[in-house]
């Protein structure tokens, strides 16, 4: 090693971001050259000069803001996922059976993502963001994925069958970017959440979550979730439609 | 598995997200205007955050809303007006000489940085401040790690030229 060499990785040697085998070799040539030792103090001393410089802390006023703001979002979602069970009740008093799941024990990882997807949906429903592409076409709804996803989703339209589809957008779901697909049942709203199968699937039963149905089933290496307000009936058609297309 | 709420993922990085904005815009009006925005914007895209690294993800939403509101302004972010120096808690161990030298250290490497591009300012904040890696700022400003790496040398030599410069540096520019 030369200084120049020295000199190009000295950024890189006073940021702890050189390979061990690149800092071994530096250290060597450091133990033996007074002038690159130099340049390190000096590069050091710049770094410690601007640690120096005091601190700006957020203001109170800021705080409070942001919290007040939080927590206020978080009882608005809890109203919401309320009053869609209100409606549910509704539905029950027509005569809809609802059926609901006895999960045995051990099936934590698949009841969080259960969770998961109940707040997906949900959110899309708050947010504004139901659809990044808007298309009753499934031959647009499905190229819109390609480059966006790792995966091909599905894409069928089911509107003969009184489920129109809506569009398609991208969500985040258990730490991975899934399919969603959008389906309308009258004024109610159907995702579907799509994305490649990791773990051979858990037997499916309908889940009732915080006034949502939901669905999951596999098909081909791809695992499916479907939540709705719709009654527990309709969503079982829903499923079967597009389990049979 | 209890939901993770917003106020007890995000909110213990706002002093650094506070104190980044600071940098990027020169102000206190204007940091605490960029980082309320960018707490409005971390709530709604808070399901998106996958992994446990709130802070550089509050940090590029920050980032974010800076450049958004100064695209909307449509005016350059580097010339932040100089802040007075004579604000800085004084440190009541030293005695009055050395109190006069801290202060204009402080002042100096202060003037200094905010002479800095602010492409430039920014890495030096991430890396010696919050002490991010490369790859983490890289992330956050969405630029290659090479590209991190020769902005952070040319920072630093630039920082060195200017406070090793033989006129004063307040001087010139207080």
């Amino acid at each position: 090693m030369i200084c120049d060499d020295v000199e190009r990785d000295l950024d890189l040697y006073v940021d702890r971001e050189l390979g061990p085998d690149s800092d071994a070799v530096l250290r060597q040539h450091l133990r033996g050259c007074v002038a690159c030792r130099r340049r390190v103090v000096d590069r050091e001393a710049i770094g410690r000069l601007v640690r120096s410089m005091p601190y700006h802390p957020a203001p109170d006023r800021l705080r409070v803001h942001v919290l007040t703001r939080s927590k206020r979002g978080r009882s608005r979602r809890t109203a919401l996922a309320w009053a869609a069970a209100a409606v549910l009740v509704v539905s029950l008093s027509t005569g809809i059976a609802l059926v609901h799941s006895s999960r045995a024990a051990g099936e934590l990882g698949a009841d969080a993502v259960a969770n998961a997807v109940v707040d997906g949906h949900v959110r899309s429903l708050m947010a504004d963001h139901l659809v990044d592409v808007a298309s009753t076409d499934r031959h647009i709804v499905k190229p819109w994925f390609l480059g966006r996803l790792d995966f091909s989703p599905p894409v069928r339209d089911l509107a003969s069958l009184g489920f129109p589809l809506v569009g398609g957008r991208l969500d985040y779901l258990s730490g991975r970017p899934v399919a969603a697909l959008v389906y309308q049942r009258q004024k109610h709203t159907i995702n579907v959440f799509i994305w490649p199968a990791s773990v051979e699937p858990a037997a499916a039963g309908p889940r009732f979550i915080r006034g949502f149905n939901v669905r999951e089933w596999s098909r081909d290496g791809t695992t499916f979730w479907a939540v709705s307000d719709v009654n527990d009936v309709e969503l079982t058609q829903f499923v079967r439609a597009l389990q049979e297309s | 598995m209890p939901p993770r709420v917003f106020e007890e993922i995000v909110l213990p990085h706002l002093n650094a997200a506070f104190n980044y904005a600071r940098w990027l815009t020169g102000n206190d009006e204007d940091a605490e205007d960029v980082v309320q925005d960018a707490c409005l914007r971390a709530m709604r895209y808070f399901a998106s955050l996958r992994d446990d690294d709130a802070r550089a993800w509050l940090f590029a939403i920050v980032r974010n809303t800076w450049y958004s509101r100064l695209s909307k302004r449509s005016r350059g972010g580097d010339t932040a007006p100089l802040d007075d120096s004579g604000d800085e808690p004084p440190d009541n161990q030293l005695d009055p000489e050395a109190l006069l030298l801290q202060r204009h250290a402080v002042a100096r490497v202060r003037a200094a940085l905010e002479q800095l591009p602010v492409d430039f300012r920014e890495v030096i904040v991430l890396r010696e401040i919050e002490g991010l890696s490369y790859k983490e700022i890289a992330a956050i400003v969405r630029v290659p790690i090479g590209t991190v790496m020769s902005r952070l040398a040319r920072a630093r030599d630039r920082l060195a030229t200017m406070l090793t410069a033989s006129v004063p540096l307040m001087e010139r520019v207080g």
